[in-house]
């Protein structure tokens, strides 16, 4: 009942760098550039949205009110004859990079208040954190329909409005990791040797903080997205013929009962980008994290 | 397999001192771990008996398997292993039975206490509530707590995990653990996060309740001194297997396996030879992901022939009782027990008489030494240092924490001094000061040359930054005092050579290397520029017995070949003996007693010195558990702080103008005691 024991194992020495967990980390490994190569896939589907789209998005092209699978509308067409596959498309291209702008640039500003407050402390750490409570009061919509008044409408103006809104969580995030990593000893044991206050920052401190910044802002495409779409629906992105996927969900959803794929499709197209964004975060978090 | 039937022997060898039939008993037990496509072979055919009343322990370094072992017992593996063979609890097999069966198994014959009593009990409930699920009854729960030597049980009763100290909520999970009276207790490193006269206490509770109460323990531990206390047999494991089971007393000094041998031998007591180097095992614990096809101690050991590498070894009964797995013959291996090898010089490295302890300038007879001429040259001279921490928060008013209440101690140059003391003593506090990551609040802290102090800490994985290569981290200093770039990497794989790690760790990252290699980086860190003293806290806590061994020579090693001075702060006076040329023992933020490593250890004075010593678990020692529990540096008793507990006390010893200083006795040049009532003999 033994377990059965290979004859001969060359007795090889002790390697220098354990590879006990080799295997695994394969696996994981193979997830996680699963989950690069969809971000890549769904950012090219979206730079070649218009390349792509068999339609033109805008005009009427054929029969209104095709069901998915009828002859040149493969996920139908809406109430003037739109082709739905290209408008998804290319609304697909506007949220995704609307999502991706204010995401990247909420990571930047809030990364670096984040930072400085973590890694400085004291009074510093106070007057940031409390400026950003400022920004963290401030409702989302009603800063969209102010900026959207006085700047005029378009999705600039309302990317502009969203992105004040929304550094100021990774803000919040980036610091708190920062000050759990402050406490451990090897930032100790980098200022024993001597280590500058900026370097340690960089170096020591801010890649620790990385994968909980990533893994927050993945979550947040979804929400972003569906955000996005929000305001537009009331009025506050790109105005009317343009195709956006929250836009059109939303002003199709008197057809839900009887033409559901009008209202439908791009609300799927908004599901599957969340889950592509939650995939790909998950994934960059599995390479980024050294730990 | 022939293996099969010889281990089989090892269950048949009647426990000695159980009479009647086991209440536990492992049988042929192979448990494999499937972690992401590898198979962990975590155990390979055990065979174990518990008998009646029986104390066994279960001896090995981290990854033997045994805590595995102790959970198949108690029906407890998580992770659905392949598991074969038995583990059988009063006629249930804990691997086959269903779950509600197991349940009651655990309820009725089986009690469990875990490392960390913080984890093991719930933080949200009070104790009482929890001792009453186990008791059964508020009355019950404040008899079980009065068993098991908790003063006041009836107010504990009322208390929060947190609210208890250390030793406390480790007597409270033994208290859960015997309610119900079970009759096999499954203590798993019970004692290894207490502090060591709270362990000498608890374990002469675990032996005290094994004679009033009947149970059986099976207590898993790495250490071998606190299994030679209490434990009536002791089963060695290694790599999943036995290699050796028998009377305690036995095994431990008649050892028949060249690795429960060279266990003994690296392992340190008070009579550990300081001259010579320890004997450190070399190499490391196999991976069990690629056990060996034979014996799997066979790459270690010194006695390791052809024969040892095909078939694992069938235990032979060596003397009554005694089994052992190894195939050399018994007269070799005894031999090889009592050879004394010696090829390494001296490792602790003895500062010849021109780098003498600088004790003696540190206070004339009867003088404080904060008064001490300053004329040596001294690697650190810390003088009254204070340091007091603001503890609690939110509602609550921040409390002072008196972490240390005057403190001075000189290093000389090249002077190696060890920093004893218990939890909250301040030996950390201390270390830090002089490291420079904290300020006094009050006293002076001077640095003998510019070369400073450097640190290498006890936790060696969370010391390394993480996403940072070994080449990068060891580098550091050398980038900050702006070394380039190539002289830099020659240098890197120079102290990397020091400290015997080959070139090539540079590339590696900390979390791919091994706790032992983590700590030489460590050590290489903080040597690549050599400084004046290097500071050392607990670096060797977290090892096992062989690799702590090889750690503690290196240190002495290296501190003879960069001329630096060491202090080494732990909390092992068997360790602090072999590093150190001096000794300074601290209580609640003092020093209560300070002299050459062989006064501490050997002629204590001080009463806590004396409690401290006798409390260092050993081979034939009985220690007369000293009573209480280190008081709380938020509330230090008034006049000695040692009063409460020491035997000598006087009314005049809590006295709240006392203040005991270190003072010599006349005709002693080295030791300083802080106490008003010596015995001098």
């Amino acid at each position: 009942m033994a377990i059965a024991e290979p004859a001969v194992v060359p007795p090889s020495p002790a390697p220098v760098v354990s590879r006990a967990g080799r295997p695994r980390r394969d696996l994981t490994r193979l997830q996680a550039w699963g989950g690069v190569g969809l971000l890549v896939a769904v950012t090219l589907l979206a730079l070649l949205a218009k390349v792509v789209a068999p339609q033109d998005p805008l005009a009427p092209v054929g029969v209104p009110l095709q069901p998915p699978g009828s002859a040149g509308f493969p996920l139908g067409s809406d109430s003037i004859g739109r082709d739905v596959l290209s408008r998804v498309l290319v609304g697909l291209q506007l949220s995704w990079f609307g999502a991706i702008v204010v995401i990247a640039s909420g990571l930047l500003v809030g990364g670096v208040v984040g930072l400085v407050a973590g890694a400085v402390g004291g009074w510093v750490d106070t007057v940031l954190m409390r400026f950003t409570d400022l920004f963290l009061a401030l409702p989302a919509p009603v800063l969209a329909i102010a900026v959207v008044a006085a700047l005029g409408p378009g999705l600039r103006n309302t990317l502009l409005a969203v992105g004040v809104v929304w550094w100021p969580f990774y803000a919040r995030i980036v610091r708190g990791e920062i000050r759990t990593l402050r406490a451990r000893p090897h930032v100790e044991a980098a200022r024993l040797a001597g280590t500058g206050g900026v370097r340690i920052a960089l170096r020591h401190l801010l890649p620790g903080a990385v994968p909980a910044a990533v893994v927050a802002a993945s979550l947040d495409v979804g929400a972003l997205v569906l955000t996005l779409a929000g305001l537009s629906f009331l009025g506050l992105g790109q105005p009317a013929p343009a195709a956006e996927l929250g836009a059109d969900s939303a002003r199709n959803l008197s057809y839900l009962l009887q033409q559901w794929w009008i209202p439908v499709m791009p609300g799927v197209a908004v599901m599957l980008l969340a889950l592509a964004g939650n995939v790909a975060g998950d994934g960059v978090r599995i390479l980024l994290d050294k730990r | 397999m022939s293996q099969d039937d010889t281990t089989a022997a090892v269950a048949t060898a009647p426990p000695p001192t159980g009479a009647g039939a086991p209440v536990a008993r492992v049988e042929d037990l192979h448990v494999t771990f499937r972690r992401a496509g590898a198979d962990i072979q975590a155990i390979r055919g055990v065979s174990l008996e518990v008998g009646p009343g029986e104390i066994v322990g279960l001896v090995g370094e981290s990854g033997s398997g045994k805590s595995v072992l102790g959970l198949s017992l108690l029906g407890l593996l998580g992770g659905s292993p392949r598991t074969s063979g038995r583990a059988v609890v009063h006629g249930t097999d804990m691997l086959t039975a269903g779950a509600a069966e197991r349940r009651d198994v655990r309820r009725l014959h089986l009690g469990a206490v875990f490392q960390d009593p913080m984890t093991s009990l719930n933080p949200t409930m009070r104790v009482g509530r929890q001792i009453v699920e186990a008791a059964g009854s508020q009355d019950e729960a404040v008899r079980l707590l009065t068993a098991v030597g908790v003063p006041d049980p009836a107010r504990r009763l009322r208390a929060y995990p947190h609210e208890l100290s250390g030793g406390l909520r480790q007597r409270v999970m033994i208290a859960m653990a015997v309610a119900g009276t079970p009759s096999l207790v499954i203590a798993d490193e019970p004692t290894t996060a207490l502090d060591v006269t709270v362990q000498a206490q608890v374990l002469g509770l675990v032996k005290r309740l094994r004679d009033e109460i009947g149970c059986a323990f099976l207590l898993v531990t790495h250490d071998l001194g606190v299994a030679a206390q209490v434990v009536d047999r002791v089963a060695v494991m290694y790599a999943g297997r036995i290699t050796e089971v028998g009377p305690a007393d036995e095994v431990l000094r008649h050892g028949a396996h060249p690795y429960g041998v060279a266990l003994m031998r690296s392992r340190l007591s008070l009579r550990t030879d300081r001259d010579t180097p320890l004997l450190a095992l070399p190499g490391s614990v196999p991976s069990p992901a690629r056990p060996e096809p034979g014996c799997a101690f066979a790459p270690r050991c010194t006695l390791a022939g052809p024969d040892c590498t095909t078939t694992p070894p069938a235990p032979v009964e060596v003397a009554p009782g005694h089994l052992a797995a190894c195939v050399r013959d018994l007269a070799e291996i005894r031999a090889f027990a009592d050879a004394v090898p010696g090829e390494e010089p001296p490792a602790t490295g003895r500062p010849s008489a021109a780098t003498a302890p600088a004790a003696a300038t540190e206070a004339g007879p009867g003088a404080a030494p904060d008064d001490a001429p300053v004329e040596e040259p001294a690697a650190v001279r810390v003088q009254n240092a204070y340091r007091t921490y603001g503890v609690g928060s939110g509602i609550g008013r921040r409390r002072p924490l008196q972490a240390l209440r005057g403190v001075s101690l000189t290093v000389a140059r090249g002077e190696a001094v060890a920093v004893v003391g218990e939890s909250g003593s301040g030996k950390s506090t201390l270390l830090r000061l002089v490291a420079g990551l904290e300020r006094a609040d009050g006293g002076t802290i001077e640095l003998g040359s510019a070369a400073g102090a450097q640190m290498v800490f006890q936790d060696s994985g969370a010391s390394l930054t993480p996403w940072l290569t070994i080449g990068e981290l060891v580098g550091e200093r050398l980038r900050s005092a702006g070394v380039p770039r190539a002289e830099r990497d020659r240098r890197v794989a120079e102290a990397l050579e020091l400290v015997g790690l080959p070139a090539e760790v540079a590339k590696a990252r900390g979390t791919q290397l091994s706790g032992g290699q983590r700590q030489r980086v460590g050590l290489a860190r903080a040597t690549v520029v050599p400084p004046e003293i290097l500071l050392c806290d607990e670096p060797t806590s977290a090892l096992d017995v062989s690799l702590a061994a090889s750690v503690i020579n290196l240190v002495g090693r290296l501190r003879r070949e960069l001329d630096m001075a060491v202090l080494f702060v732990t909390h092992d006076l068997s360790v602090a003996r072999v590093v150190a040329d001096r000794i300074a023992v601290m209580y609640l933020g003092r020093i209560v007693e300070i002299g050459t490593a062989d006064e501490i250890t050997h002629r204590p004075r001080h009463p806590y010195t004396q409690a401290l010593v006798a409390a260092v678990p050993d081979l034939g020692v009985e220690p007369p558990p000293p009573s209480g529990e280190p008081a709380s540096p938020l509330d230090p008793p008034p006049g000695c702080a040692f009063h409460p507990r020491c035997p000598r006390a006087t009314p005049s010893c809590s006295d709240p103008a006392l203040d005991p200083r270190l003072a010599a006795q006349p005709g002693e040049r080295t030791r300083l005691t802080a106490c008003i009532n010596l015995e001098v003999s």
